[in-house]
């Protein structure tokens, strides 16, 4: 029916206006990294259940990249950033 | 006469009668019944057959949660199956019809299955018709759907309109009895947005049948009181005839409001039903609860109803359910029935009581027979007695109605319907709502409170306790005294025994007592499983009458209490909601937005048909007079550009405008080209790569000043190009300085082509077009003759001297317009999109036909554009992996039939010249196919195995769908123009 | 020789043949409105603000961070005046969407009951007040959406759906007998 996703820019929106792109934990290699770490971003992803965080796209209002922290079981939601801003939270912690 | 209309009472309008028909028969009706208080007032108890036996029934509750009652109401179009007539409002000219008989509900041929029943009994599908197993699905199945089955659907479409609609409040009530008015009143008061919604066209719930007086006036007449206050608070929402029938993820609830589902003949202004999307930021769930049938031999011949429902006719419709009614109970809530209906002057043979004893008194003269239990029924189509047993004793009574009581149930649906299971509670002898946090909370009744003061305070302290926890001053709730309220104890029964006739748990869906034995034995021990075995539960009403019974039963069977079992798992929707409530207004020419194009109205008028794609309707080809079919179209307009110019809508182009410093660094981090030094006023064709290092999209990205660029996609990617670039900008590089915004819809943009586009376009562009002046791929801002501004791209996607004018969608048109007259002379047309495929393919340009998503730039013939010298592109660094480069990758190629005239088609697949169709002698497949005019030929482009080594190889083209071989010769997949002349003229 | 090209709104065919009377719902069309996406710069992004925020016949509406529309319904100004004066700014990119967009709005008593069949954001005057603007999808079609006025709002869409989202808005305003005019006709 619904569920909701409260973007830091736009206010609380139904998830109609989001496209989900999967775990944002993954780092982009620089070019010249291992085939492993090239292998492991672009193929491998662990799938986990709980509490992860995802990259949400509001395509249908700010068109930022967010990234939510929710429980993919419940979708209990426990935050959502700016993806530029995601690396540098993460460091804060 | 049995059951028939008292002369007063009840919250019916004597004043206004209604006529309708069941089966084909008139009745009269009151404003204010439903259509089973209406009917029953009419002496017609018998409303239906059962699902799997035809057993006749009656009406065995006066609420939602009703198994039998089951009609097909309205005619027509509109004919609905499977309504409860519990449920449905009566109205003038309402239709009824009954389901699931034959060839009437009096003689209803299909009750020979009851003799059938040994048969019939629990997972009988599974075991019955198993052999022989072709016999599935030609005899047995199609006999079962015949015989077994609820109403009809109608196979006309619905003329009716939905909605949906959003809703916003910090309070969501679902139920307006007791305690939910109460929850209300409390929230609204303290100034709270408020949503009250209740499944009845009338609120009040149970107190709308009681008849205890509330704050010194007759209940329903409080319910009245309050419901005034409530509808004049601005800050009050009052729904009624709204079932809120699901709780989805955080806090939304659905909802479908029946806006007129009880008209005869619903407004088109108006939607016949309404769906609900509740955001709230508390709710309390006011439910209710569910009177327990009572389960012994024969306790679903019509006539035998719980004790509610006959007090709920009783007291709210005026309608006797009998002439003699016995009740049957193991609690206080048979008593008080009895009690009203003796007020009322209702004959009460006897209260049987399960009990041995109680503080119950029975009404004056009533006979009380206690520790006594029913073990069978008497009556054809209606109940004409029965026969109780105690202590070893069997004694007949006489009755033409039995009130039964089997205690209590919350109605704890909605708050168990995301994972939450409900909670046994030996002291409620009920399955209670679980914790689910302070968001939502039960109250009253279905909080598993048993009286009704009890109920109204628990309402307002809910309330008062979220108002607080909102931050609002919450009004202490003025104590509402209640006279006359009784005890609605009882002692579990789970079932009565010594049956002498089916004791039925599920009425629906016809089972009885023995066979949830049978799956206890079989091993279908888990509840979900005895549901699925024994169809317990599976019923319209999804177990909301005997789900509990279920329970307990196997429980007692097992010697383990309810809490051991458990209940099956709830789902929504709380009761059926209709596939058109569901869609709302997405039918139609509303089932998806449409996109036009700025050129939509030039293309109608110069004839053109559409072809969708995506949500946009593209130009095709534009037939004229005597032209047989697309073909003669397409072929006339590819001679004419080739020959002459054509003119072609391309304004479904992604366009996206970029700005930044670091705009330049940023286009050479997305394409695998180079594009740090592409020079102002030029435009340069690009290739974006996946992460992977397959091809993404393909498309131009022009230089119009220093910072400033514009970049164009592929029509069917515009939207993904954009996603990409604001993925790659914001996670990737956010320190680049680069801004970027789609300009699609801004830009009118046709493409000119053809060897006398020049001449045409000087005529409307007053700049000065010589190749010297204006070369290949330039891109910059000019003035059309007069005044205008536009942008001009020299780029070709025909292989001809072509030109991309974007002018501001408005003047798009009227610029399109002026072209053609420009060019009449020179014998422009209009091409469509078929044209302009023919057009590519005969030049051995690729679109995604080619660009599937598995194709690397060096499959297509683009390897030379890998900017490899980057430090990094998108794409880069797996794009030399083996597996990307290997020597016998499929390689574009162009095939030309030996015979012209044998046709190609893509997706066919290509093999060596004698080899025999496999998977192992898979050489590749068609990719694009058309007839080329210029060739006079049909041709295609196609991805074959080392095909760059392979030119002048005799293959074929094998077409399994189609059963065509067509020898072909490997060729360049540039037919025409290969050296570019035409391209640089 | 000097073309003469008429400009055409993609919603004359929708509009053609209403009734003119406004009723008390009604959704106005304008015509040539004047409307620019500006985009600010990193760091840019208050300077910006504030400098649209003064411009005498502008309305600012709110996309996304550092990104705005700023929309004259009545058209008055010239896009690449506009555009040059932001331009001069330095810390903006603005380009004219006056094409690319249909501005509308809608209004009336009912107007509230209408939108909540369209989008999903809580209208409530406490919560999206007068004055605030946000994109947000609309029938389906991603919009602006900006509170002109207690029963009053405009809609920004694009071009290419602005029919699909007109016949939408109608058709959801039907209880209401909505009815539908370009501005000054």
């Amino acid at each position: 029916m619904a569920s909701l996703i409260t973007c830091p820019h736009c206010g609380t929106r139904p998830k109609e206006e989001f496209a989900i792109r999967g775990d944002a934990e993954p780092r982009r290699p620089s070019a010249g990294d291992r085939d492993e770490a090239w292998l492991g971003y672009v193929y491998t992803r662990d799938n986990r259940k709980g509490r992860i965080h995802e990259y949400w796209h509001h395509a249908g209002g700010c068109r930022r990249w967010l990234v939510v922290e929710r429980d993919n079981l419940t979708h209990a939601v426990y935050g959502v950033t700016d993806a530029a801003q995601f690396p540098k939270a993460e460091a804060a912690e | 006469m049995t059951s028939y209309r008292l002369d007063a009472g009840g919250a019916v309008n004597r004043a206004q009668a209604l006529e309708f028909s069941f089966d084909g028969r008139s009745y009269k009706g009151l404003q204010g019944d439903t259509l089973a208080s209406a009917l029953l007032a009419n002496d017609q108890v018998l409303m239906g057959r059962s699902f799997k036996y035809h057993r006749p029934r009656g009406p065995v509750t006066a609420g939602s949660a009703e198994p039998n009652a089951l009609m097909t109401i309205g005619s027509g179009a509109r004919a609905e199956p499977n309504a409860r007539a519990t449920t449905v409002e009566l109205y003038q000219g309402l239709v009824a019809a009954s389901q699931n008989r034959w060839p009437s509900l009096n003689h209803d041929f299909g009750a020979v299955n009851s003799l059938l029943s040994p048969f019939l009994g629990a997972g009988f599908y599974y075991k019955t018709f198993m052999w022989p197993a072709a016999f599935w699905e030609k005899v047995y199945e199609p006999l079962i759907r015949r015989a077994a089955g609820l109403g009809k659907l109608v196979l006309q479409a619905d003329p009716d309109r939905y909605e949906k609609s959003w809703a916003h409040c910090d309070l969501l009530v679902v139920g307006a009895g007791p305690a939910g008015l109460m929850a209300a009143l409390v929230a609204g008061r303290a100034g709270m947005r408020v949503i009250l919604a209740d499944e009845g066209f009338q609120a009040g719930g149970s107190l709308l049948c009681e008849s205890a007086s509330v704050g010194g006036q007759p209940a329903a007449a409080f319910a009245g009181t309050v419901l005034d206050e409530l509808a004049g608070l601005p800050n009050v929402t009052l729904m009624a005839r709204t079932t809120v029938f699901g709780w989805y993820d955080d806090m939304v609830f659905g909802s479908v409001e029946r806006v007129q589902k009880h008209l005869a003949s619903p407004s088109p202004d108006l939607p016949v039903e309404r769906l609900w999307r509740i955001v709230a930021k508390r709710a309390i769930l006011a439910s209710g609860a569910e009177e327990r049938p009572l389960v012994f031999g024969g306790n679903d011949r019509p006539g035998v109803m719980t004790a509610t429902a006959a007090r709920t006719y009783l007291n709210r419709y005026g309608v006797a359910v009998g002439g003699k009614v016995a009740v049957f109970t193991n609690g206080g809530a048979g008593y008080r029935t009895a009690a009203d209906l003796a007020v009322r002057g209702v004959e009460v043979t006897a209260i049987i009581d399960a009990r041995g004893q109680s503080s119950d008194v029975g009404p004056a003269g009533v006979r009380v027979i206690r520790n006594a239990g029913v073990i069978s029924t008497r009556g054809k189509r209606r109940i004409d007695g029965l026969v109780l047993e105690r202590s070893g004793f069997e004694e007949a009574i006489d009755c033409d109605a039995l009130a039964m009581s089997g205690g209590w149930s919350p109605i704890v649906h909605l708050m168990c319907q995301r994972g939450a299971k409900p909670v046994w509670s030996d002291e409620a002898q009920a399955f209670l709502a679980p914790d689910v946090g302070s968001g939502f909370v039960a109250a009253g009744s279905s909080a598993g409170l048993t009286s009704l003061s009890a109920c109204l305070r628990d309402g307002a302290d809910k309330a008062a306790t979220i108002a607080a926890e909102l931050g609002f001053s919450a009004v202490p709730a003025v104590p509402v005294e209640v006279e006359g309220e009784y005890d609605a104890s009882f002692a579990p029964v789970w079932y009565v025994p010594g049956a002498k006739d089916k004791a039925f748990v599920d009425f629906q869906n016809d089972v009885a007592v023995q066979e949830l034995g049978i799956a206890q034995r079989e091993g279908f021990r888990h509840i979900e499983h005895t549901k699925r075995y024994t169809t317990a539960g599976m019923a319209t009403d999804q177990g909301k009458l005997g789900g509990v019974n279920t329970a307990g039963i196997v429980a007692a069977m097992r010697g383990v209490t309810p809490a051991e079992i458990g209940t099956t798992t709830f789902r929504p929707f709380y009761t059926p909601v209709s596939f058109g409530a569901l869609a709302g207004a997405a039918q139609g020419s509303h089932a998806a937005p449409v996109r036009t194009s700025p050129l939509h109205g030039w293309a109608k008028k110069n004839g053109a048909s559409f072809v969708e794609s995506g949500l946009w309707y593209r130009s095709a080809w534009f037939g004229r007079d005597g032209e047989k079919g697309w073909r003669d179209s397409v072929d006339r307009e590819v001679r004419t550009v080739r020959a002459h110019a054509g003119l072609c809508d391309v304004s479904t182009l992604g366009k996206i405008e970029i700005f930044g410093t670091g705009a330049a660094e940023f286009l050479n981090r997305i394409y695998c080209n180079a594009f740090l030094r592409l020079p102002i006023g030029k435009a340069r064709y690009g290739l974006m790569l996946r992460e992977d290092g397959i091809v993404f999209d393909d498309g131009t990205t022009s230089r119009l000043g220093d910072n400033h660029y514009v970049m164009t996609t592929t029509t069917a990617y515009a939207a993904e190009v954009m996603t990409h670039l604001e993925f790659c900008a914001q996670t990737f590089w956010p320190e680049l300085d680069v801004r970027f915004v789609s300009v699609s819809d801004q830009w009118a943009q046709m493409s000119l082509a053809g060897p006398k586009a020049r001449i045409i376009m000087s005529r409307v562009v007053q700049d000065d077009l010589s190749d010297a002046a204006f070369p290949f791929l330039s891109a910059r801002s000019v003035t059309l003759r007069g005044w205008l501004k536009a942008r001009l791209f020299r780029i070709s996607f025909s292989g001809e001297l072509a030109y991309e004018l974007a002018v501001p969608a408005g003047l798009g048109e009227a610029v399109a317009d002026a072209i053609m007259d420009a060019g009449r002379e020179e014998g422009i047309c209009a091409y469509g999109v078929e044209a302009l495929n023919v057009l590519r393919i005969e030049k051995g340009f690729v679109t995604h036909s080619e660009l599937d998503g598995r194709t690397t730039a060096d499959d297509v013939g683009l390897g030379r554009m890998m900017a490899m010298q980057k430090p990094d592109f998108i794409g880069k660094r797996l794009s030399t992996r083996f597996g990307l480069t290997a020597a016998d990758r499929l390689q574009l190629v162009g095939l030309k039939p030996v015979e012209p005239d044998k046709q190609i088609q893509a997706g066919a697949h290509l093999l060596k010249e004698h080899a025999q169709p496999s998977l192992a002698n898979d050489q590749g497949f068609v990719s694009s196919a058309c007839f080329s005019p210029t060739l006079d030929s049909f041709v295609a482009l196609a991805m074959l195995k080392s095909g760059r080594e392979r030119m002048g190889e005799r293959i074929n083209v094998w077409d399994a769908l189609r059963r065509v071989e067509v020898p072909v010769d490997v060729c360049s997949p540039v037919f025409v123009d290969p050296d570019n002349i035409k391209l640089h003229a | 020789m000097t073309l003469h090209f008429l400009h055409r709104h993609v919603l004359e065919d929708h509009l053609a043949g209403f009734e003119t009377r406004p009723n008390p719902n009604h959704v106005t069309v304008y015509r040539r409105p004047l409307i620019l996406s500006v985009l600010a710069h990193a760091g840019q992004e208050a300077a910006v603000f504030a400098h649209l925020a003064g411009m005498p016949g502008m309305d600012v509406r709110v996309c996304g961070p550092g990104e705005w529309m700023i929309v004259s319904a009545a058209g008055s100004r010239r896009a690449e005046e506009v555009a040059e004066e932001l331009g001069a700014l330095g810390g903006a990119s603005v380009i004219d969407q006056s094409d690319g967009k249909v501005l509308l709005s809608i209004g009336g008593p009912s107007v509230r009951k209408i939108l909540a069949k369209c989008l999903a954001v809580d209208l409530h005057p406490d919560v999206f007040a007068e004055g605030q603007s946000a994109n947000m999808l609309c029938c389906h079609v991603a919009a602006n959406l900006a509170r002109t006025g207690l029963e009053m709002f405009e809609i920004t869409v694009p071009r290419s759906l602005a029919g699909s989202v007109f016949e939408e808005l109608m058709e959801m305003g039907r209880e209401f007998a909505l009815t539908a005019s370009f501005s000054g006709g």
